[in-house]
């Protein structure tokens, strides 16, 4: 239970209260000083002290001055009237509840708005700042625009000078070199050939060309080489010098980052060339020329042209069981594979053939945008259209510019737009 | 742009920048004056040349001209300093030599070559050297071949690969050594990497080598000197300087390389004022400027007591970057110290000024 602080000692006037309140022994902070409009309290621990006012009061304005073992409280009346007495009398106690917990939420309300009121301002503060230093910043680069444009005219203007310089020099030397000329055209005209005739005549103003300027001498100057020939050497005797060039087998130029990726891709070449599976029985059969899978390429590629699909397969065939490592075998394999309709084939022969095409230099470009064509279009012909457009937009990857395998892109898509939707 | 204003370093100040409607592959300024021209493929096939002046703050179209083929390069060495006449390389290898007062019917033409003619370089013009005024091309057929004006259809030097032998595309020439009437020496780079040095006055090889990376651009630091330098740009952002005063019986010349960006380096051009300076544009749409500086000493002996270069030391001057394309061309002015035209393949040209050049 706290004991009730009751000797103040108070007197008023007009507009305000002065309220004197003894502690007995024990300090005050102002923390234990709570006021609102109507309720004063002021709790020391064990001591309490407590009023409802009369009358509201302002509390922003009221002070309270603390010190001498004495609280000053000076309360400023809302309103300027005398009061009867410091506090309400007949106050019961669920007005006194009533009144206690109202100031509180008022307290609460005005602490509320005060920290608003103080993040509002502290971020006025901050932007203020900023507006500051982007100003400054502003400033800076402006200076060195300044700079800069004063640096553009000033090279402007000397440039400017020197052109007049130009035009006045060239002018004189115009007038001297039409003075001495005119001595000159006489006999130099009949001296001209049919080429020379027809060049004056664009000279003497038709409209084909915009001859804009009025320099003169340009005209008249053809006239001069004639004059400087005797001072100049003979063309020289004519001869060739043969010239050797660093090998390099790509066409495309050197470049450094990309040796070792090249050296990579033709060392596989080299051993794919190398290469003989030859635990073949049926090789001893064969005549000397069909051991060679090149030969046995050629002839595969005739067959294909001649629209013997078969006869192309077989030769493929026994190219691949005599090497089975050159790309090539396998992508023309693929391709006859897709005239007899043997789509799974198709799709295995081209995805070796993809394999054995690594690492991707531009050398093999045309050869993998082939692979993944005819995978691609081995899969649309399955239905398999989603498969069949990654491996057309693989190939249109390599080579943006193909206008086929964008067309067959686009028909692919629409399809699988048309079945998505149909499903 | 440039790192801090205010420094004395050399500042690339951009002055004009003019939008074209084609592809532009080659610009030149036209000398004495304060014109350059453009050449350049138009969309339907056709080759252009334009000329333009400066006028103030922009360029003003002067001329237009269409020709049937594409125009890859163009060079004004060749021809003295009243005729002005431009020599070009189209996309079909065909040298023309064309009056830009008359350009309808070329003043000299020739089909040099099967296929497109990458570089060309001229010599012995504007009042620049002596001998004969002659012209190098080089083209994607493998050959290089260097021709005389006067002289018609068939070239004074042609540097053509073995018999049965594989070609590689030539990408650039330059002239140099043409210090007196005979000497003369043309550089040729392949896209093999490959840089050769023929001697015409004994019409041989006399120096090759590989820099692993194909050779997109080289120029001599001046054509009409006893060769001095030589700069070499390639692909994959490299370049080297050979020292070419002294060169060793089996090491050749002596280089010092940089790399300045991972993107090809396009172009190399000395500055004309002074040969110690130049500047390459890249891949990526940037200029760097460098200058060279020398050893102590430029050559010194090697165990067996032949002499051998000793090459010099580059530095970065400024960089900048002006476009998200490569700029395929360069040109300094020979008349303006540090004026320059860029072309580049987003279809402009800019002028370029580079202050503060004389305290470099």
């Amino acid at each position: 239970m706290p004991v009730w602080l009751r000797e103040h000692s108070w007197r008023q006037t007009l507009t305000a209260v002065y309220l004197s309140l003894p502690l007995r022994g024990g300090r005050a902070t102002p923390a234990n000083i709570f006021c609102s409009e109507q309720y004063l309290k002021v709790s020391i621990p064990p001591f309490l002290f407590e009023a409802i006012l009369y009358a509201p009061i302002d509390d922003t304005n009221s002070t309270a001055k603390i010190g001498n073992g004495n609280i000053f409280f000076t309360l400023y009346k809302k309103e300027p009237a005398m009061w009867d007495s410091l506090t309400l009398e007949n106050a019961d106690k669920e007005k006194l509840q009533y009144l206690r917990e109202n100031a509180v939420l008022k307290a609460h309300e005005k602490a509320k708005k005060e920290t608003e009121a103080k993040k509002i301002t502290k971020q006025e503060h901050k932007k203020y700042a900023l507006e500051a230093t982007m100003k400054l910043e502003e400033a800076e680069r402006k200076r060195i625009e300044d700079l800069k444009e004063k640096e553009r005219q000033k090279v402007a203007k000397e440039l400017e000078l020197w052109k007049k310089q130009q035009k006045d020099g060239d002018k004189y030397k115009s007038i001297q070199k039409k003075g001495e000329l005119h001595q000159e055209i006489e006999p130099l005209k009949e001296k001209k050939s049919e080429k020379m005739n027809k060049t004056q005549i664009p000279n003497e103003g038709t409209s084909k060309t915009r001859l804009k300027s009025t320099k003169g001498c340009h005209g008249s100057c053809i006239f001069s080489p004639n004059l400087k020939e005797e001072h100049l050497p003979a063309p020289r005797a004519a001869a060739t010098i043969k010239v050797n060039f660093t090998p390099r087998v790509f066409p495309t130029a050197l470049r450094e980052s990309r040796v070792a990726e090249e050296e990579e891709w033709l060392h596989k070449q080299a051993e794919a060339r190398r290469i003989i599976n030859s635990d073949l029985s049926e090789l001893k059969d064969l005549k000397e020329e069909e051991k060679n899978p090149d030969w046995l390429k050629d002839k595969g590629n005739k067959m294909f042209a001649m629209g013997d699909y078969l006869g192309a397969v077989n030769a493929y065939n026994l190219a691949v069981r005599l090497n089975n490592k050159l790309p090539l075998l396998y992508l023309n394999r693929a391709a006859c594979h897709l005239k007899l309709r043997n789509l799974h084939k198709a799709i295995e022969d081209s995805s070796k053939a993809l394999e054995l095409l690594t690492p991707p230099v531009p050398d093999n470009e045309k050869a993998r945008v082939k692979a993944h064509v005819r995978r691609g279009t081995a899969f649309c012909q399955l239905e398999l259209y989603t498969e069949g457009l990654q491996d057309y937009e693989a190939a249109l990857k390599i080579d943006p510019r193909n206008k086929n395998i964008e067309k067959d892109a686009e028909k692919v898509r629409h399809l699988i737009q048309g079945t998505m939707q149909s499903s | 742009m440039s790192a801090a204003v205010g420094t004395e370093r050399p500042q690339v100040v951009s002055h004009v920048q003019q939008a074209l409607s084609y592809t532009v592959f080659d610009c030149k300024w036209v000398p004495r004056s304060a014109r350059l021209l453009c050449l350049g493929s138009a969309a339907r096939g056709t080759g252009l040349i334009q000329l333009y002046e400066l006028h103030g703050a922009r360029l003003e179209l002067l001329r237009e001209i269409e020709k049937p083929k594409p125009i890859k390069c163009g060079t004004f060495g060749a021809t003295s300093l009243q005729q002005r006449y431009l020599a070009t390389g189209d996309f079909d290898g065909n040298l023309n030599i064309w009056n830009l007062e008359a350009p309808e019917i070329p003043v000299y033409s020739v089909k040099g070559h099967k296929e497109i003619i990458n570089s060309i370089d001229g010599v012995g013009g504007l009042g620049i050297g002596e001998g004969a005024p002659e012209i190098v091309t080089g083209s994607r057929d493998g050959t290089v071949k260097v021709w005389d004006p006067r002289q018609k259809d068939t070239p004074v030097a042609n540097m053509e690969p073995v018999q049965g032998e594989s070609k590689r595309d030539c990408w650039t020439v330059a002239f140099g050594n043409a210090y007196n009437q005979e000497e003369r020496v043309v550089c040729a780079g392949y896209d093999n990497g490959d840089i050769k040095l023929f001697d015409l006055k004994t019409m041989s090889l006399r120096w090759e080598t590989n820099i692993k990376n194909g050779v997109c651009s080289v120029e001599f630091d001046r054509k009409d000197i006893n060769m001095n330098k030589l700069v070499a740009t390639s692909l994959e952002g490299k370049f080297h300087v050979f020292d070419m005063r002294t060169q060793h019986p089996t090491k050749g010349f002596a280089s010092v390389s940089e790399k300045a960006q991972k993107s090809t380096i396009w172009q190399v051009r000395h500055l004309p004022q002074n040969r110690d300076i130049f500047m390459t544009s890249g891949g990526s749409g940037s200029l760097h400027l460098w200058k060279y500086e020398y050893p102590a000493q430029r050559s010194k002996k090697d165990s067996e007591g032949s002499e051998m270069g000793v090459a010099g030391s580059v530095n970065l001057l400024q960089n900048v970057t002006l476009s998200t394309q490569p700029i395929c061309s360069l040109d300094w002015s020979p008349d303006k110290k540090g004026l320059c035209v860029c072309g580049a393949f987003d279809q402009t040209v800019r002028v370029l000024i580079v202050t503060k050049l004389s305290k470099v």
